[in-house]
Order: C-alpha cells, then sequence, then structure tokens
C-alpha cells in the first residue's frame, strides 16, 4: 500500500454535522467566548483563525467536552452532547490534537495510536491493525516502535494527528497543527490535512495561524476575535473583509 | 505452526519468561543446597515478590502512588484465618459467626476466596476513589489503609484485636510462594498487554491526551485496582500461611514502605522493575544482616553494630535513586537479545522489520 | 459542662496548633520543589532527642533540656536548621528534578535513617523527660481551669503564622520563595536561585520542627524514636485535605484534623470511641472526594488542557 491511496475507515452519512449554537463561556467574569455559532459539515475542512487569545482553543475545548459552556449547545449530527465528558464525545466520533502535542510519552509510536483505537472500543488485534494502516497511510510505518519521546517536533505533531485519526472520528479537531513546523513540514502537513475528508470519511476542524495553511486547505472559515464571531466565508472572502483585515491579517501580515 | 511463529510467541512472553527463569533458578539453587533457613529467607522473599507485583499493578500501569494496598493484604490475610483455622483454635483467640466458627475450609479454596475479599472491597472503594488523581488519590487509599487498620485493630472478636492471632496452618513453603510467585508475574504481564491494560498507562502518560482518546480514566483504573488488590491479598494469604500467625500492627507503615521501596528502587514503571526491585532490596538487607553478625576475614572476625543494617539500606536507597531516578530498570522490561526481526504487536497483528532507508517510497 | 467544652476546645485547638505548624514546614518544602518530606517528622524527633545526653540507658539525663529556657530554644532550632539544610544538600538537591514520587521514597529512606540511628544510639525504649514541668499546671481564667502550657502552644502558633506571612510578604527571599512556588521554572527565569530559595525553604522547616518539638515534648514529657511519626502522617493528610501547595491550606487543614481527631474521641460512644482515627481519616476521605483540590485549591497544581 503506497501513502497515496485511499483508506476510508468510517462511512459517515454524509449529512453529519457539528454544530455549536449561541456558546458562551465565562472565566471568573471575564467572557472568552461570546455567543458563538458555527456549524461543520462532513467531508469539509473547516478553518477557524483569530488573533492570540481570541478564544480558538477555548471553543475546542467546548466542542470535545474539556470546557462546559457557561451558555448555548454542542450538536454532534443533531444530537445534544453539550455537557459530555471528553471520553464519551471521544466514543462518538470526536477527535482532536493538542497544541501541546501530547503524546504518550513513554509508550512507542504504534501505541499512542492504538490507544486512540481501543477508546472507540475495539480490542488490541483490530486496533494494532487499523494503527499500522494509518502509519502507512502518513508514511511513518518505519518509525512505528520508535518510543514517543524520541522524535523530532514536527514528527510529534504528525503522531498527533495520526493518533486523533485512529479513532476513527466523524470530526477531527487540530489545534495549530502547523505551529513551529518548516515550510517543507507545511506542505506534507497540507496534504495530509486536504486528503482527510475524502480518506476518514470525516470532518476536520483547522485552527491555525498560519495563513497559508488555512488558505491553501479550506474550504470556509470563521473568525473570532475576544470570543466574537466576525466574519465567515470562502478563503477569498475572508482575505477580503475589511473587519478581519482590521483585527487579524491588518496586524499580521507587513 | 511454523518456528517463526513460535519465535514471535516467545518474544511477546520474553519478559515473564525470563522473570519466572530468574525466581525458578534461585529456588533451585537453594533447594540444592539443602539450606532450611535460607530456604525461609527465599520463601519470604517470594512473598514479598507478590506483594511488589500487587503494588506494581496498580501504580506501575496508572502512575498513581497508593499508600493504602496493605489493607488489603491485610484482609486477605485475615480472611483466610477466618476460613482455615480449625474450630478448636480459633474458640481460644475469635469469636466468629458460626458458620466460620464451627468450619475448617479447604486450603486453596479459601485463598482463592481470601484473595476475592480484598478485590471486593477494592472495587467498592475504588468506585468513588478512582476519579481521584495525584496525590489526593494517594491520600485517599491512604486514608482507606488507616481506617481498616483502626478496626482491625480493635475488633476483639474478628481479629483478636492488637494481639498476635496464632494456630494459622502453615503450608506455604518455597514451591507454594515459587508457583503464585509465577502466577503473579504472568498475569500482571498478561494484563499490561491488553487493552485494558494499555489505555491505563496512556492515562499515565497524559490524562488530558487520554481522555480526549476515548478512555474512561476512573474504569480503567479500577480495573488494575481490583486485580492489584486480589494478588494483595494473595500475599496477606501466603505470609499467615507462611508465618502461622498475624499481627494488626505487622500491615502498617513499615511494610508500606518497604513495599513501595523495593517498587521505586527496582524501577515502578515496568514489571522487571518490580521483580529487580523486590531482589536487589532483599538482598541488600541479608548481606548487611549477616555483616552485622559477623563474618570471618581468615582469622579476624569482623562486625557492624546493631542497627547498622537499617542505616545501610537507607543510605543505599538513597544512593541507587541519585543514580537511577526512575529505579534500577528505568521502565524497561528484559530487553530481547536477538536482533530485530519480525516484530509482533501485542494484538497479534504483525509488523515487517523496517526497510532500508534508500528502499522506501 | 462548660469546664468540660472549654476543655475539649482548648484541646483541639492546641493539638489544631502543632498539626498546622508541622503542616506548613510539609506544605512550604511541596509547594516549592513538589516533594512531601516524609522525613519532617524525624526532625521533629531529633530535636527532641537532642535535649538529653547520647545513651541507651533507660533513665534519660538532660542535656541541652537543662540550659537556661532562651539558649535552649535557640540550641535546638539551630540543630534542626543544620539536620534540614544538610538533609537537603545530600539527598534532595541530587533529585531536585526526579518525579514527586521518587523524592517522596527518597524521604522515607531518610526518615528510616534518623529514626535508625536515634535506635542505635538511644536505644529504643521511650524515655520520660521532665521539660519546662512548671507549665503543665493549670491557671484559671475565672470558674475554668486550663494547661497553660495549651495557652502558650496557640499563642506561640499565632506568633509564628505572623511572622511567617511577614516573612513571606516583606523580605526579598520570602517573595521569591513565594514565586517559586507558584512556577518555579519561571522563577528562575527571572533571577530567583532556586538553590537559596530551597535552603530557605529548608531552614524555615527546620525552625517550625524544632518549635513543635519543644511544644510537643513539653506536653508529652516523653521521648520516642518513633514520636514524628504520627504527627506527621496527621500533618500530612492534614495539607491534602487543605489543598496542597496552599500555605493557608496546610494551616486550615491542620486545624480541621486537629480539632475533628479530639473532637471524634470526646463525641462518639463509648464502643466507637476506639476507632476514632478511622473517623477522621473517614471524614479526610470524604473531603477529598468532594473537593479533590483539597479546601484551598491551588491554581499552579490544576492542568491547562
Amino acid at each position: 500500500m503506497t501513502a497515496s491511496a485511499p483508506i476510508v475507515i468510517t462511512e459517515n452519512a454524509s449529512s453529519d454535522k457539528l454544530e455549536v449554537f449561541d456558546v458562551s463561556v465565562d472565566f471568573e467574569g471575564l467572557r472568552a467566548i461570546d455567543d458563538v455559532t458555527l456549524s461543520i459539515n462532513n467531508r469539509e475542512v473547516f478553518g477557524l483563525i483569530g488573533p492570540n487569545g481570541a478564544g480558538k482553543t477555548t471553543l475546542v475545548n467546548v466542542l470535545t467536552g474539556f470546557q462546559k459552556p457557561t451558555t448555548g449547545r454542542v450538536l454532534l449530527g443533531g444530537r445534544d452532547v453539550t455537557g459530555w465528558t471528553p471520553h464519551k464525545l471521544g466514543r462518538n466520533g470526536l477527535s482532536r490534537t493538542f497544541q501541546a502535542v501530547r503524546l504518550f510519552r513513554d509508550l512507542p509510536v504504534v501505541e499512542n495510536l492504538e490507544i486512540a483505537a481501543i477508546g472507540t472500543g475495539l480490542g488490541r488485534r483490530e486496533a494494532s491493525k487499523r494503527s499500522i494502516e494509518i502509519l502507512k497511510w502518513m508514511d511513518f510505518e518505519h518509525k512505528a516502535f520508535d518510543q514517543a519521546d524520541t522524535l523530532p517536533y514536527g514528527e510529534e505533531r504528525r503522531v498527533g494527528i495520526g493518533r486523533a485519526l485512529a479513532m476513527a472520528p466523524r470530526f477531527v479537531l487540530l489545534d495549530e497543527p502547523a505551529a513551529g513546523l518548516s515550510d517543507a513540514e507545511c506542505d506534507d502537513l497540507m496534504s495530509i490535512i486536504s486528503k482527510i475528508p475524502s480518506n476518514f470519511g470525516c470532518g476536520v476542524l483547522l485552527i491555525e495561524h498560519n495563513m497559508r495553511v488555512i488558505m491553501g486547505v479550506c474550504e470556509r472559515i470563521h473568525v473570532i476575535d475576544s470570543g466574537k464571531t466576525i466574519a465567515q466565508g470562502s478563503p477569498s472572502e475572508i482575505q477580503n473583509n475589511p473587519d478581519v483585515i482590521r483585527a487579524y491579517l491588518g496586524s499580521k501580515t507587513e | 505452526m511454523d518456528s517463526r511463529h513460535i519465535t514471535a510467541i516467545i518474544r511477546f512472553l520474553w519478559t515473564p519468561l525470563i522473570l519466572s527463569f530468574i525466581v525458578l533458578t534461585i529456588v533451585l539453587i537453594v533447594w540444592a543446597s539443602g539450606d532450611s533457613v535460607v530456604a525461609r529467607t527465599i520463601t519470604d522473599g517470594l512473598i514479598r515478590t507478590v506483594l511488589v507485583i500487587g503494588l506494581y499493578i496498580f501504580i506501575g500501569n496508572s502512575g498513581v502512588l497508593a499508600f493504602g494496598h496493605i489493607a488489603f493484604m491485610l484482609i486477605g490475610g485475615y480472611a483466610v484465618a477466618w476460613l482455615t483455622m480449625s474450630p478448636f483454635k480459633k474458640s481460644f483467640a475469635l469469636d466468629l459467626p458460626a458458620i466460620l466458627a464451627d468450619n475448617q475450609f479447604p486450603l486453596f479454596p479459601s485463598a482463592i476466596a481470601a484473595g476475592l475479599l480484598p478485590a471486593i472491597v477494592a472495587f467498592i472503594v475504588g468506585i468513588p476513589i478512582m476519579r481521584l488523581s495525584g496525590i489526593a488519590a494517594s491520600i485517599a487509599t491512604f486514608a482507606v489503609l488507616a481506617i481498616f487498620y483502626t478496626i482491625y485493630s480493635n475488633w476483639d472478636s474478628w481479629t483478636f484485636g492488637a494481639s498476635t492471632l496464632v494456630g494459622i496452618p502453615l503450608y506455604v513453603n518455597m514451591w507454594v510462594a515459587l508457583g503464585w510467585t509465577v502466577f503473579a508475574i504472568f498475569t500482571a504481564y498478561l494484563y499490561q498487554q491488553t487493552k485494558y491494560g494499555l489505555a491505563l498507562r496512556s492515562s499515565r502518560e497524559d490524562e488530558v491526551a487520554a481522555r480526549a482518546a476515548g478512555i474512561n480514566i476512573p474504569v480503567q483504573r479500577l480495573i488494575a485496582f481490583v486485580l492489584s488488590a486480589f494478588f494483595m491479598g494473595i500475599a496477606g494469604v501466603l505470609q499467615a500461611h507462611f508465618l502461622g500467625s498475624l499481627i494488626v500492627n505487622g500491615f502498617w507503615l513499615g511494610i508500606t514502605f518497604l513495599s513501595l521501596a523495593m517498587l521505586i528502587v527496582g524501577g515502578q514503571r515496568s514489571l522487571t522493575g518490580a521483580v529487580v526491585g523486590v531482589i536487589v532490596v532483599s538482598t541488600i538487607v541479608e548481606l548487611l544482616r549477616q555483616v552485622e553478625a559477623g563474618i570471618q576475614f581468615g582469622n579476624f572476625e569482623f562486625s557492624l553494630p546493631g542497627g547498622f543494617q537499617e542505616l545501610g539500606l537507607a543510605v543505599l536507597m538513597i544512593v541507587i535513586l541519585i543514580y537511577r531516578p526512575w529505579g534500577i530498570m528505568g521502565g524497561h522490561e528484559v530487553p530481547w537479545p536477538f536482533g530485530h526481526g519480525k516484530r509482533i504487536l501485542a494484538g497479534g497483528f504483525a509488523l515487517a522489520p523496517p526497510l532500508p532507508k534508500d528502499e522506501r517510497k | 459542662m462548660l469546664q468540660l467544652i472549654v476543655q475539649i476546645a482548648v484541646d483541639a485547638i492546641s493539638l489544631g496548633s502543632l498539626l498546622a505548624l508541622t503542616a506548613l514546614g510539609i506544605g512550604l518544602i511541596f509547594g516549592i520543589m513538589r516533594l512531601i518530606n516524609f522525613a519532617h517528622g524525624d526532625f521533629i524527633m531529633l530535636g527532641a532527642y537532642a535535649l538529653i545526653v547520647p545513651s541507651a540507658a533507660d533513665a534519660a539525663m538532660m542535656f541541652i533540656g537543662v540550659w537556661p529556657a532562651p539558649i535552649l530554644v535557640i540550641s535546638v532550632i539551630a540543630i534542626l536548621i543544620v539536620v534540614a539544610l544538610a538533609s537537603e544538600r545530600i539527598a534532595f538537591r541530587p533529585l531536585r528534578t526526579a518525579d514527586p514520587s521518587i523524592l517522596l521514597i527518597t524521604s522515607f529512606a531518610l526518615s528510616f535513617f534518623f529514626q535508625n540511628l536515634v535506635l542505635m544510639v538511644y536505644s529504643g525504649r521511650p524515655k520520660g523527660v521532665p521539660l519546662w514541668p512548671d507549665l503543665v499546671k493549670p491557671i484559671y481564667l475565672g470558674p475554668i481551669r486550663v494547661p497553660e502550657l495549651h495557652i502558650i502552644t496557640v499563642c506561640v502558633t499565632l506568633a509564628l503564622l505572623v511572622l511567617l506571612v511577614l516573612f513571606l510578604k516583606k523580605t526579598t527571599i520570602g517573595v521569591q520563595m513565594r514565586a517559586a512556588s507558584e512556577d518555579f521554572r519561571m522563577a528562575q527565569l527571572l533571577g530567583v536561585r532556586g538553590n537559596r530559595v530551597i535552603a530557605a525553604a529548608f531552614a524555615i522547616s527546620g525552625l517550625l520542627a524544632a518549635v513543635v518539638s519543644l511544644l510537643f515534648v513539653s506536653q508529652t514529657g516523653t521521648l520516642s524514636f518513633k514520636m514524628g511519626v504520627p504527627l506527621v502522617l496527621f500533618a500530612f493528610v492534614a495539607t491534602v485535605v487543605g489543598g496542597m501547595g496552599s500555605l493557608v491550606g496546610a494551616v486550615l487543614g491542620g486545624f480541621v484534623v486537629g480539632v475533628s481527631s479530639i473532637v471524634f474521641q470526646a463525641i462518639l460512644p463509648m464502643e466507637m470511641r476506639m476507632n476514632d482515627d478511622a473517623w477522621v481519616f473517614a471524614l479526610v476521605l470524604l473531603i477529598l472526594l468532594v473537593r479533590p483540590g483539597g479546601l484551598v485549591s491551588v491554581k499552579a497544581l490544576q492542568e491547562r488542557v
């Protein structure tokens, strides 16, 4: 099997949606997320951008159950999943990566993926099989037995994505996967991300600072600033939106 | 089954096979020497091995430093006394309900029952406690020990209070202890290769990532807690049938510290570490004891003042930890010495060896 | 009846004070280097044994114990500061970056060392030591009888707490200690010298141990090589109940554990009274299950996602 061959692990209904309705989060009186509504479709790459401290990671934490929203609802495939625990959401098809990667450092790469597969209810045999398939797909099986904490940074991030995919998710949430990567590594990453929806039959929520990555792979982009939605649309619409330029791009691009 | 398959299975079971081989060798040497004093020392060491493996199953895989496991040893030890002492001997010290007071149950089923009782207790107390992490979990388990210790110390009709309960049948010798040790080694190893063991180890590495990966941490911890309580209970059973007596005071801080020290000196993150820890610490203790008793150098007799044994043990433990902070084994299992061939995953799914770099792509 | 209530209250507060001071000694070091120093109880024990002449004889001969009070107090404090600093330098400093469980086991080993050292030199039998026998005499507040020693215990505790707060708020090294317990790495990056701060924390814990040692010996009048164990055990539990890493929590936890232990002893019916420690630990378990972070939970210890 070569790296380009598609592997569809789950066959999710194409009408599957991950939706957020009027979600707000307060931290000790500070409003981190303010009335955000968005909806991610199956098999699309949906970008979430915003300046530092805009509340992007908080929103991911709400979606994955690490943060209870103060108000608002989260719907997965039409089902209200607000307030579910992270592992229950994981079992129901929501997986994520972390900004800090958070690999299981003392375990080999393949077991990192296996654990995520086990988390969705597989036995060890199937979990091993799925993990090896994904490592092959990512062209990484030669490091399957390397201990995770021996990997260089860029490869750690790749294993993090592999681990999220090993859950055969309906939606995968990537929290700044390009942070700290070189341009060449970013290109690899973009090709992996853009293949995820078709090869895994899932939707992708991509949080990123790197505009090249975002504009290169996203079909729709949602922009938040200080916890509030300021724009949503296609890459070209976002690039030309004056609010976005003022809040975000203006301060970032020289 | 072809030879490659057999090699793969041996490789998969390499760690428990080697560990069992080591303890078996020690036992055979002592048996051949016919020294009954050394045989008693070795039996004691084997019981400690079961105890420390019991600790390892929970602490090693979960990364939660539990202080209260000796409670399960206490429960197992007394349970087996209730079941296997002769009614005549029970009538001297205890005031048990008729079914226990008037009967003497067979040894092996009693041992299993006395292992299951602490497992059940672990299940019940574990349900709330396993939600805790870190130091709060450590103290909560210690609170469980303190509660059982206090109750058993004062529960005259069942435990003879703080006094020594004597008259428990003596049947544990080196071979019985060896059998249980090998069983514990294989069970602990196979558990850590199951999906439950792997899931629990992921929570040891990173709780947040494990939860995101769909792992229900309290449930995984509970499984290990119950399994480890069973072996702690068995260690209590073996000790009761080895010494023939029980005293509640023997299940308190001294044994808690010693067993934790053995685990951590050996390396809490691997089964090999647990076994090596028992061997190394027991050997140090034994050597120091002999030096303290006096050793002959030609015509000179050299001996050290009483108490030196304990001081020496403390100093050596600190020195070992300073040089090997993750214990002697540092988290490694017994390495496979025959090169890198085909690796087999625990799930039985084989993976070919990596291709040389230029052949890839 | 009133006499009884006052008696219980004074006992409870007095035990609570000792536990609070011990818990503070443990909590201070935990906050900075994530070490639970089990040997702290043995610092207390060593301070007590310093009062008598080293010998295995049954009857204790007073040594430092007969010196005038101010010199006696200063000597015991000095000895324990040296012991604490030496422990840090020899056993804990090489392991500073090790896992907390390793540090804990190291402190077990150190505790084992101190206990067996005393056992070797002084023998294992408990020894009677009449330190300041006059203080046990009661004083009368109207009709109510209160042992003078208990009043002194409470006053000394309060004074030490005030001094410690001033030290942590007003002195440079005190502020650095607070910064280090918030985030040790960050404090180091900001120019706080790790060795100095940790040494200071150990020195203070030695001082606190010395005070507890003297108060405890004058209350009980006996020495035993294991006398530090129950103190450190309850104090350790107190720091966790109060909230690991919080000094306010350590003091609060000390009082909660001390007071509940005395109160359980007083109010439980006779047949359950034997199990009073079981009740204290059941309470501890309950507090932890309801508030896993302890009564005063500390942000620095909560994991961010």
